[in-house]
């Protein structure tokens, strides 16, 4: 066991727990933040991201070690903050997901992609997008969701 | 597991000296091997705060890379653009960018494996690594024969301006592919040529005596002969060596060599052309359009925070895991669970003998045991379950149960599953179902006619692969019964067959379904519910459990893989004549509704044409391969696949374009169906036709020296509705709810097809009310109706429907009810979004009484309610299983054929569709798009490895989806909407319509690019370089 403090969503956190958990099992079975989602569990999907320290990471590659002393944010957090709503928002307009499990990791993806340039182009966006496995849409309302998120992003940043 | 952070170089060296030590960096890497079984380190030893993530200038001419400066560091680093071009490049073809944020360079050097290795050994990097001796840098590729000492930085030499540089990576599809061989060149204006190979299962090498050749003057095509030689490849599961060797060696030839010309390829065929027909509607996705509808579950889905049913957690719910066979064929000698129900913590264990009705389902037939008691069949046979305090305990009670086996024969070739000799998987043999048609005089037929094709089309075990994988949580009741609520497609049969299983009354079943992270068919049979329920039950308590994706792999239904060889034969103009189908399905160890897959193939072996004489004759047999079972499209886009290659390459015999070839032969309107059924009218299989002969896809092959690229398309033609043998009824309510919302409730399931938006758009179009008025009740036994299975493209149907037959009788008492209260007459009031209005009303100011007033006054109980029960449409024929409804389309691929590996890549694609109207423009769309996507995935990349009854693929590094990547950037779909004017059954569903036709439209397009058509699916990119051979 060791003893891991970092701040979730904006608060400080502190667990004890095996240094080799993953993040994804001390969000979903420990802290019951089920926002994140678990589908392939090797870093093969995209459900389960969060931000580390601002950038887009599959929670179940992260070990509990790794995350000491760092910033996690959820899709629990993103949601709560204003910065995110936009893109949150264009997506939901978009009908960008069906199922919607992998949502919450593409969510998170593009909120960590455009948070560091808002000018993304096209390239960018699929680039961004390209650790994220979506098995109902093709993927087309994703990336139009995208473009629409960028779009509201730019147009509140210039304002 | 002890993780060490030291803070020096000689702490680092000294925590390395620990028993069972390892260097950890970014740890990207060890989900994988762990997930797999291997061993855990004992420790970890972390270099972060050695200061290693840096990149820099040397003295010496070299960017002096850190151990743990990540891919994404390098991908970001001008020094890197600017100085080492080839390694920025590579860098970006490694991983996903979630995933190089993690990874290091001195993890894939440690590692010794790893697509940028070729990279780095071509660019001639040497590893800067230290022991206790001291500092030392050694080149690459000395270190990487025999490592020593930890990795603290690589030194890589700049590129010189002038140099010639090639990277290539081939992997399983466009992006985050796992690599099948990369290699790599370097040649600087100065000569000292350097080419490497590795990524994947490939050892990282150099290649110096070819790229000592290159130095001497080589040309290329001597290049390609000494690399092949040169080049060490093994086989894998996916591609042989030999594969990797021809284009490791195609594309180091290709990216060193001289810019070359495009290639001159033959002209093919006519291409079609002409008008589309008039009223085709194309599907744009525009959110300002009053068409354009956010789904009411869309925020909460984007939020995380749909409330999927695995992710319910309460203080008091244990931790359900399953215990799988994990062989192929066997017989239980016993089953000792005393160690597992002895461990603290452990709240209960269940096996065969806690199962107090019928240990056996199956939607078709009840083989399938809940929990195996004698033999299991397959490796995800479920033996056992526990349910535990959390989730580590449960997987130590698991390893604790002692199942003794004795290994049995397994049957594992579908050809050979009905020799007399094969070994059987149940009593009465192997053979699970068999299916015949003859009519006309097929022999004399193909004796006659001028073109005779015969081909054998290989599908494979496709994956649904829904994100959610099985799960949910079950509850014990007061009243000694269940609440069920996992993922599933028709919550009232899931309830038929658990009261079966779990011996209690159906009414004490309570069943919720939904939403569901995805179904596609994958989840219309029982999963994981009986081991939940058992558990439940026994443990008194709630307990939830959800598959890992391993477990899903290996337990979950795949698609029947198919073998079917068909012979078709057409006169001089193109005619059809004859066609003799011989099918041949892989059902796995249990029915489930595998026969019905294979009947559905069956009943489209002619697809949507006219031929008079046939021979057909499919089986389904039983193997120990996994198990088999519902999935999109459902047998109608396989032998679609097979009809529609046929039918392109008569037509090229013929000298006809493909959709002239159609024309010729489709079917009369109005005339019985394949089977000699009745079906319904509102056929537009001619305007399908007409749609993609106007597409602007048709463009004359063309090519370039690294691929070539055609186009091809297919017709869909596919039945809705599970047909005219099984029990197809759905039932629907629609009230007034004490809150004020229209309340629509069904019994289908929201599993993102898009059932909500339907219900309001049936709802508000029948109704009158908006959109925003109306609520969806649905998949839960408790509170919505049985409306059947979510599956067979039936759901639109069924709830347009609901809407149509209850919304003018509860319209007609919202009128009513209003006109007391407001002492108006209620012939003049109307429905309009949000209530009741005076029938001159503008429609701009709100209604006159709105519904929550009027759900007040009435009070409960008094609340207004229509019910509705109808039966699917169904034709009276019932010597076989034959669809009334169809619907219909076409489908264009543009595709791209890469010259090096053989990869088929699909640049562009176009669906038209005739399903009558669009219900909801964005759900309709999604469903096409996804389902073309799905196909896609099928015909380029997706398989379920299985070798002798084990399982080869595990997750989905090895079970290779569609990305982003994979997918072209744009997709269009149009829609035909009008029905004959005496149609009343309304708007078809398209759930399936979107998989059916595209396999065949990129084979088509395949087929058009080389004269040769590619007959086993996913394509093996080693055939198409043979074809690409033949044809050059």
């Amino acid at each position: 066991m060791t003893h891991v403090a970092f701040t979730l969503n904006g608060a400080e956190t502190a667990l004890d727990c095996a240094p080799d958990r993953p993040l994804v099992t001390i969000l979903r079975e420990d802290l019951a933040l089920t926002g994140t989602k678990l589908a392939c569990g090797v870093g093969r999907c995209g459900a389960c991201m969060v931000l580390l320290d601002g950038v887009a990471v599959n929670s179940c590659l992260l070990m509990a070690w790794q995350v000491a002393g760092r910033r996690i944010d959820t899709i629990e957090g993103v949601r709560a903050d204003p910065r995110f709503a936009p893109v949150l928002d264009a997506l939901a307009q978009a009908n960008s997901f069906q199922c919607g499990y992998c949502a919450a990791g593409v969510t998170i993806a593009l909120a960590g992609a455009l948070d560091a340039c808002a000018d993304t182009d096209d390239a960018g966006l699929m680039t961004a997008l390209e650790g994220n496995i979506c098995r109902c849409t093709g993927y087309q309302s994703i990336l139009h969701g995208a473009q629409q998120a960028r779009a509201r992003l730019r147009a509140e940043r210039s304002t | 597991m002890q993780v060490l952070h030291p803070a020096t170089l000689s702490d680092a060296l000294a925590a390395l000296r620990e028993p069972g030590a390892r260097v950890v960096a970014g740890g990207s890497a060890f989900q994988i091997d762990w997930s797999q079984g291997k061993a855990r380190p004992e420790v970890l030893v972390t270099l972060g705060a050695l200061g290693l993530d840096t990149v820099r200038m040397t003295e010496g001419g070299c960017l002096r890379i850190g151990a743990t400066a990540t891919f994404d560091t390098l991908d970001h680093s001008p020094l890197v653009a600017a100085q080492l071009p080839l390694l920025a490049r590579a860098v970006r073809d490694v991983a996903a960018p979630s995933v190089r944020r993690l990874a290091t360079i001195g993890g894939q050097v440690g590692w010794g494996v790893g697509c940028l290795l070729p990279a780095l050994l071509a660019l001639g990097a040497r590893v800067g690594h230290a022991t206790e001796a001291g500092q030392t840098e050694t080149p690459l590729v000395h270190w990487l024969a025999a490592p020593a000492g930890l990795v603290l930085w690589l030194d890589v030499p700049v590129q010189a301006t002038g140099t010639r540089w090639c990277w290539r990576k081939v992997g399983l599809r466009a992006a985050f592919t796992p690599s099948i061989i990369s290699v790599a060149g370097v040649v600087p204006p100065t000569g000292g040529a350097s080419l490497a190979a590795g990524g994947g299962a490939v050892r990282a090498q150099v290649l110096a005596a070819s790229a000592a050749a290159l130095d001497n003057g080589a040309d290329m095509a001597t290049l390609q002969s000494l690399l092949m030689d040169e080049i060490e490849a093994p086989d894998c599961a996916f591609r042989s060596g030999a594969y990797r060797k021809r284009v490791g060696a195609a594309a180091l030839a290709a990216g060193l060599g001289p810019e070359q010309r495009n290639s001159p390829i033959a002209a093919q065929g006519h291409l079609p052309k002409g008008a589309p027909p008039a009223g085709l509607r194309t599907l744009a996705r525009d959110p300002s359009s009053p068409d354009w509808h956010m789904r009411p579950d869309m925020p909460a889905k984007v939020a995380g925070d749909a409330g999927y049913l695995t992710d319910l957690r309460s203080p008091d719910m244990l931790v359900g895991r399953i215990l799988r066979a994990g062989r192929p064929h066997a017989r239980i000698r016993s089953i000792d669970t005393c160690a597992a129900r002895a461990m603290a913590g452990v709240y209960a264990v269940v096996t065969h003998a806690d199962i107090e009705g019928l240990n056996a389902f199956g939607i078709v037939r009840q083989d399938q045991p809940a929990l195996c008691a004698d033999i299991v069949r397959y490796q995800g046979d479920a033996v056992a379950a526990v349910a535990a305090v959390d989730a580590d305990t449960a997987e130590a009670a698991l390893a604790a149960i002692v199942v003794d086996y004795a290994d049995l024969p397994t049957v594992s070739d579908p050809a050979k599953a009905l020799d007399p000799a094969s070994p059987t998987l149940h009593e009465g043999g192997n053979l699970v179902a068999e299916f015949r048609l003859d009519k006309g005089d097929p022999a004399a037929a193909f004796a006659t006619a001028a073109h005779v094709v015969k081909e054998t089309y290989v599908t494979p075990r496709q994956m649904h692969a829904f994100m959610e994988t099985e799960g949910g949580w079950c509850a014990p009741t007061p009243d000694g019964g269940v609440v069920v609520a996992v993922g599933g497609q028709h919550g009232a049969r899931d309830r038929e067959q658990l009261a079966r299983i779990l011996a209690l009354p159906e009414d004490k079943i309570r069943v919720i379904t939904s939403p569901t992270g995805g179904g596609f068919g994958g989840k219309d049979e029982l999963t994981v519910q009986p081991a939940l329920a058992l558990l439940a039950i026994k443990a008194g308590r709630a307990v939830r459990l959800h598959l890992s994706r391993s477990e899903s792999t290996l337990a979950g239904v795949k698609r029947n893989p198919m073998r079917i060889t068909m012979r078709t034969a057409c006169d001089a103009s193109g005619h059809l004549l004859a066609q003799d189908v011989r099918l041949l399905a892989d059902c796995g160890a249990y029915a489930s509704l595998s026969p019905a897959v294979v009947e559905t193939a069956m009943e489209h072996a002619a697809g949507p044409y006219r031929i008079a004489h046939v021979k057909s004759h499919g089986q389904l047999v039983y193997t120990n391969n996994g198990t088999g079972g519902a999935f999109r499209g459902f047998g109608a886009n396989q032998m679609t696949f097979a009809v529609e290659c046929q039918i392109d390459r008569l037509a090229a015999a013929c000298g006809l374009d493909p959709a002239e070839m159609r024309r010729r032969n489709l079917r009369v309107p109005g005339s019985p169906g394949y089977l000699g059924h009745v079906v319904a009218g509102s056929e537009r299989l001619h305007e399908m036709v007409q749609a993609a002969a106007a597409s602007a896809l048709w463009r004359p092959v063309s090519a370039t020296a690294h691929d070539i690229h055609a186009t091809g398309m297919a017709l869909n033609y596919q039945g809705n509705g599970l047909g005219s043998l099984p029990h197809d009824s759905a039932e629907g309510r629609l009230s007034l709810a004490a809150d004020g919302m229209i309340e629509v409730a069904c019994g289908l399931d929201e599993m993102g097809q898009g059932l909500l938006p339907a219900l309001q758009a049936a709802v508000a179009t029948h109704l009158g009310c908006a959109r925003s008025d109306v609520r969806a009740i649905v998949g839960d036994t408790a509170h919505s109706p049985d409306s059947g299975s979510t599956s067979a493209s039936r759901g639109g149907y069924v709830a347009w429907q609901i809407g149509a037959r209850t919304a003018p009788a509860l319209a007609q008492k919202l009128l009513d009810a209003a006109a007391n209260i407001l002492g108006i007459n209620a012939d003049d009031l109307r429905i309009v979004a949000g209530g009741i209005a005076h029938k001159g009303q503008n429609s701009a100011t709100p209604p006159e009484l709105d519904f929550a007033r009027l759900a007040a006054y009435l009070g409960k109980g008094r609340l207004p309610a229509e019910t509705t029960a109808f039966d699917f449409p169904k034709t009276p024929y019932t010597k076989g299983n034959a669809r009334f409804v169809h619907c219909f389309g076409a489908t264009l691929a543009r595709v791209s054929i890469d010259r090096i590996s053989g990869m088929v890549r699909v640049t562009a694609l176009e669906m038209h569709t005739a399903a009558g109207p669009v219900i909801d423009l964005s759900a309709y769309l999604g469903q096409i798009e996804g389902a073309l996507v799905q196909g896609l995935g099928l015909t380029l990349s997706e398989d379920t490895l299985i070798t002798g009854g084990h399982m080869i693929t595990r997750n989905l590094d090895s079970y290779i989806l569609p990305g982003i990547r994979d997918v072209p950037a744009h997709i269009h779909v149009t829609a035909l909407e009008g029905l004959d004017a005496d149609d009343t059954l309304g708007p078809r569903g398209v759930g399936e319509l979107g998989i059916g036709a595209v396999t065949a439209a990129i084979a088509n397009g395949v087929g058009a690019a080389l004269g040769r058509w590619p007959a086993t699916t996913p394509f093996p990119p080693e055939v198409i370089l043979n074809m690409l051979e033949g044809h050059s």
